[in-house]
This record gives structure tokens, sequence and C-alpha cells, in this order.
């Protein structure tokens, strides 16, 4: 009994340092915005009025809300499955007996390690009217497209430049669960006479679970508070006409264009659900639970 | 190899982590100063926020600082803000820990002003009628209310490159003043120049078109709480020129239509006969592209009356200074006695008239037609709503130049949103 009050003593030790700065960096200020989002609040001087619910009736009744979850929607569901396919499938061809495996791995980490402001620098010259991309599909195809001022292709540019970006770190993930498969189920796969492919879908893919559990989340996590690739791109408006407009850019315009930190508290209140509600489900679908234990 | 990928994987998460804690460097830099606002509590020194727009101009700041510090005694604390200079400034209020004095841009001004976060400093200024009306004057609120006073500007003006302007056949003399006869003669010499080269390059946000509103008689952001850009369709004409301007060739985007960062290196690159910019250019030019023959004129006349875009910068003390004294005297030394020292090494024009003639401002070629444009620009200043009216025309403004929208359904989506939000706040 004594003893088991002693480890719980040192557990507790042990966690202070790291639960006091949770607590401090990431408890207080959610219960702050919490707080903040029922209030009508200049930033500037700090004043507050109570005003209940009224700053939720004012975010669903703004076009820009629904515009902002339309654009952050289309860029999870497009973004999510491509990056983790393409990790994968990078991943197996890395892990096999390729040669100059670490010399790939080297040089396609580098976009990871590439901040995502100077990324979108690099995308926006890449992209622009009279940029690279843009002159090659007009000497193939012979049709002049714009990207960056067309409000149907401006947050492709975004979904491709991040699909880029992330896809090194994911692979690198998963890169370290495949070598975490002990080879004798492929051995016996074999024997039972399956096919490399078979093997990928019914050794492989099972095996990796876990892995692909936290890719997904990460990936949905991170592609839902995607902003600095939509600030940089349209200059903080989110425009061409709203088009790149996230959820993150939304909340950062209410406090800072707006200077409305009440509303911009209630709009990181609905991000945080939908987050958690997204996760919730993948959770669910991918029966997380069981197979983490 | 399976180590060295773990190893590999935890370098990019911290990577990653490092990453997004630059995101919001403004707040970081809010928490490191947090200690230094603390330990200066035994009087006498003034905590400065600005933001480093350049090296120079840094280091102008610092040996201007060094004088006042020699001639009063009074310490200053240089603190540079890199980017989003105004939000890490909000943040800063936000968080009750604004410093004594700061840069305040005369766009944010309105919103600072009305929240009575700054100190009032009428009556403790020297000499306030050297400086130039326009630019003083956003800083007030009231006949005893000055909130802020100007530390230096820039004007819009238009820039010209003989070079390519000589190899097509014309002369600086040519350069019609009138908007209209210019856009014809933009026109006229895109025929005569290389296929990368654009005759004028043009900036579509309203920060630079606004003056085309004033001079029109229309106010978008001038009434308090709604946005107006419909009500005189006069100013649909200016928009439309653009708009030809653009569809014809002979206005390019820098940035969108020909992939160069700004204005000034698509220019400094020979790649544009003409640009309307401030006289933040200048040194670029200068040092970068020093083989560049360069001249610039006054910024063209719309409705045959001179107009330009004034940007103002002003110094403002925020109320819960605990130094105030010492604050307003090192205002009073940067903006008057230590002004032409801060002018001449930063490369910026002196807000007073007084030190524009001492500096002899008005016999440079390449600076006169900025100083000029001081007594008659519009300061890029309105009501608290601008923040809020400018977002959602420079929304629009891009649909209109695509072709989606005319300028009239994009200036209406513009002002209908923009009355949305304000209705809502």
């Amino acid at each position: 009994m004594r003893k088991k009050r002693k480890n719980n003593i040192q557990g507790l030790i042990f966690m202070a340092p790291a639960a006091l700065a949770a607590i401090v960096f990431i408890v207080v200020p959610i219960a702050y915005a919490f707080f903040m989002m029922f209030f009508n609040i200049n930033l500037l001087s700090g004043t507050r009025t109570f005003i209940g619910f009224d700053n939720f009736g004012k975010i669903i009744s703004d076009p820009r809300f629904w515009a902002a979850l339309r654009n952050t929607t289309t860029y999870v569901v497009v973004v999510v499955p491509i990056q983790t396919a393409i990790a994968l499938i990078m991943a197996a061809l890395l892990n096999s007996k390729i040669k100059f495996n670490r010399v790939f791995l080297t040089v396609m980490f580098i976009p990871t390690l590439t901040s995502s402001s100077a990324m979108t620098l690099i995308f926006m010259w890449l992209f622009n009217n009279n940029g690279l991309i843009v002159n090659q599909i007009e000497q193939l195809t012979g049709i002049r497209t714009q990207f960056l001022t067309n409000p149907d292709l401006a947050l492709s540019v975004i979904m491709i430049m991040n699909i880029f970006s992330t896809v090194p770190h994911f692979m690198v993930v998963f890169l370290s669960g495949l070598q975490d498969i002990p080879t004798n189920l492929y051995e016996a796969s074999s024997i039972d006479g399956a096919s490399k492919i078979r093997q990928f879908f019914h050794v492989t893919i099972p095996q990796l679970m876990p892995i692909l559990f936290y890719v997904v989340t990460m990936g949905v996590v991170g592609t839902f508070q995607i902003f600095d690739q939509a600030f940089i791109l349209s200059g903080g408006t989110g425009g061409p006409q709203n088009a790149t407009l996230t959820f993150t850019l939304y909340i950062y315009q209410l406090a800072f264009t707006s200077n409305d930190m009440g509303r911009a508290s209630a709009m990181s209140f609905i991000l945080g659900v939908i987050i958690f509600t997204f996760t919730a489900i993948i959770n669910k679908v991918m029966k997380a639970d069981e197979m983490n234990g | 190899m399976n180590k060295f990928i773990k190893s590999l994987g935890l370098v990019s998460t911290i990577a990653l982590l490092a990453a997004c804690n630059n995101d919001d460097g403004a707040t970081d830099n809010d928490t490191g100063d947090n200690e230094e606002g603390v330990t200066n509590e035994n009087g006498g020194n003034v905590n400065l926020a600005v933001w480093g727009s350049s090296p120079a101009e840094t280091n102008a700041m610092e040996e201007t600082i060094s004088s006042f510090e020699e001639e009063t005694g009074i310490e200053v604390e240089l603190e540079i803000i890199q980017d989003n200079f105004q939000d890490a400034m909000t943040a800063r209020f936000a968080a009750n820990n604004a410093p004594d004095v700061f840069y305040l841009e005369a766009f944010a001004a309105p919103m600072f002003m009305e929240s009575g976060v700054l100190e009032n400093l009428s009556g403790e200024i020297d000499d306030v009628d050297d400086f130039f009306d326009p630019l003083i004057d956003v800083f007030r609120s009231g006949e005893d209310e000055l909130y802020a006073v100007p530390k230096d500007y820039s004007t819009l003006a238009l820039y010209v490159n003989e070079d390519i302007l000589e190899a097509a056949g014309y002369s600086v003399e040519d350069i019609p003043r009138d908007w209209d006869d210019l856009l014809a003669f933009a026109d006229e010499l895109q025929d005569n120049l290389e296929d990368d080269q654009a005759a004028m390059l043009f900036d579509q946000s309203l920060a630079r078109h606004y003056s085309a509103f004033i001079n029109n008689g229309l106010d978008p952001a001038g009434e308090e709480g709604r946005a107006d850009f419909t009500s005189n369709p006069e100013v649909i004409d200016y928009f439309q020129s653009i708009i030809d301007g653009k569809e014809a060739g002979y206005m390019q985007n820098p940035q969108i239509d020909m992939g160069i960062d700004s204005a000034g290196a698509a220019f400094g690159a020979n790649k544009a006969a003409m640009m309307m910019e401030g006289n933040w250019v200048i040194s670029a030019l200068n040092q970068e592209y020093s083989d560049l023959n360069y001249a610039v004129v006054e910024s063209p006349t719309i409705n045959g009356e001179e107009q330009s875009m004034t940007f103002s910068v002003g110094y403002a003390v925020s109320k819960d200074s605990e130094n105030r004294d010492e604050a307003i005297s090192f205002i009073n030394y940067m903006t008057n006695a230590g002004l032409k020292q801060w002018s001449e090494l930063s490369g910026t024009l002196p807000p007073r008239g007084s030190i524009a003639d001492e500096m002899n401002l008005l016999d440079n070629p390449v600076l006169a037609p900025h100083v000029a444009a001081a007594d008659y620009g519009t300061v890029w200043s309105s009501g608290e709503s601008l923040p809020i009216v400018s977002a959602a025309f420079d929304n629009y403004f891009q649909a209109a130049i695509n072709g989606d929208m005319t300028v009239e359904e994009a200036l209406q989506a513009a002002e209908d949103e923009a009355n949305a939000e304000l209705d809502r706040r």
C-alpha cells in the first residue's frame, strides 16, 4: 500500500512540469476562450458586454462562415486521402530493396523541412500567370489557365502545396511502421501462395493500422487548421471571392480586422467541435481503440 | 536503420513544432518582451516598439535614439517587430502589456483612438502647425484631441524607366498628366515594347485607389458603420479603365501577371516602363539596380484634379504608460530636433515643412514629386470601419479583374459584404 502511494507521488512529480505547462498554455487559454465567446469584446480596450449566444447567431448568419466551411471541408476531404495514399505508396517503395533508397529518402524529406511560408512563395512563383506551370500547360494544351486569381483553382494550389510538403513526413512515419512488421508474416503468406499485391493489402495494411490511424488523424487536424498558406496567397483577405478563406483565416479576420474577440473565440470553439467530431468518427471507423489495446 | 528512421521522424516532428511556433512569431515576441517590460520599473526609461521595415531604418532608429539619450539622459529600450506590426500591437494592448511609445499607422489609427487606449498629446507637442496638415489631421479626433505625431510619410508618384521609353521612341516629356490620357499613352507604348515588358504596373488593393473614390466625392468608409462603394457611379469608370488596361495587356500586376515579387523589382529589372509606387522603392532602385535610368513625376490627375495616396505613420503613447513624460519628450525630440537626422539616415520623408525645406527636398528631382503630394494626397485612413471595408474590396475587385463580375457587381458585392459584417459587429 505504502509502496503504491510512493509510486503515485513519484509519478505526479515526474508529470508536474509537463502538466504545469499544459495547464498554463493550454487549459487556461481554452477556459478563457470558452468564457469570452459569450461576450462582445473590444480587444484593444478590454471592455466587454455579455451577449449570450449572439456570437454564434452572428457566425451562422455570415456567408463567409459557410464559405470557410465549404473551403476547409473540401480541403480536408481532398488532401487527407491523397496525402495518406501517396505517403503509404512511397514508403512501400522505399521499403523494398531499391538502390539508393537512403538518397531518395533524404531528397524527398526536404519539402517537410522547408518553412511553409517559403514554400508558399515558391508555389506562387510556379503558378503565377507567367509562371512555369501556366506556360507549360499552355504549350501542351494551348489553353491559358489562371491559378492564383481564379476562385475555382486558387485553393487547389494550396492543396497541392500542402500535399507536397506533408507527404514526406508521413512517409517517414509509415516507413518506420513498415520496418516493424515481422518478416515471418511475409514468409508465411508467400508459402501460402500470396502475391506481392495481396501481401500488401492483407499483411502490410492490417499491420499498419495503428500508424494509419495516427497519420489520418494528424492529417485531419493539420488540414482543418490550415492558415499560413492561405494567408500569404491571398494577402490575408481570403480572396479571390472568399475562395481561400479557411476557418483559421476567418478567425484571424474576426479578431484583427473586425476587432471582435468574442466572435473569434466562438468560432474557435466551433472549429474545435468540428475537429473533435471528425476525429471521433475516424476513431470509430478505424476501430482505433481495439487495435491500440 | 530502424533507429535512424525513428530519430528522423522525431527530428521532423520537432522541426514541425518549431515551424508551428514560428507562425505566430508576433505572440512569441510578446512573451519575450514581457520580461523586459517588467524590469523597466526604475522609471525614466521608455519602451519603444517599432516596425523593422528595413535594416537601414533600424540603424537610423538606433542612431537617432542614441542622440536623444545623450541629449536627455533618458534611456530608450528599442524593440523591433518584424511582421504584422499593427496586429502585434493589438495583441499587446489586449494583454495589458503595451509599450510606452509605438508606431501607429494612420490606417489603424481610428480603431486605436476610439478604443480610448491612447494618451492625448494635444498641447504637449511643439510647433504643431509646422506639420503638413493631412499628415497630422488623421491623428486628431476632435478640437483638443491629438493621439499621434507623424514620424514620416510616403506618397505615390509615377516612376518612369527612361531607357525603355527611349528605346520605344519616347521621352519623359511625352507622358501626359491626366489619367485617361496616360492610359491611352500606355496602350500606345505597349505596342513598341518587348513581349515580356509591360507599359504600366498596377496594384489592385484599395490602399492604392482610395484617392480615386475621394476624388469623386465618395468616402467608402466615411460614414460610421456603413460601407459605400456605389453611390457615385463615376467611380465605376475609373475602375473600368483599370480592367480595360489589364485586358488589353498594357497594365500588369507584377506578382500575378509577371511572377515578380514586387513592382520595384519588375521596374528595376527593365520589365516595366511605368509604375505608381511610393518613395519606399527608391533605396532598392538605387542600390540593387544602380544601372537603371529612371525619372519620377507626380501621380496622374483624375477629373482634372491632383491626387495621390499618402501613407502616414506616427508615434503614439499608450494611456497606461508609466513613463508618460519621458515618452512625450522622446516624441518631441524625434519629430522635431532629431527629425532631420532620422529622415536623412532612414531615407524617409520628414512630415515637417520646415525640415523638408532645410533638406532642400524640392530640389531633389526624385523626391520632389513625393513631397509635393504631401499637400494634396489622400491619407490612407478613414473611419474605424476602414479595415473591414478595404478587406471586402480586395476580396471582390479581383472578380472584376477576372471578368467574373462587372465592376458594378463587384463593388456592390464588396459593399454588401462589408455592410453585413459592420452590422454584425
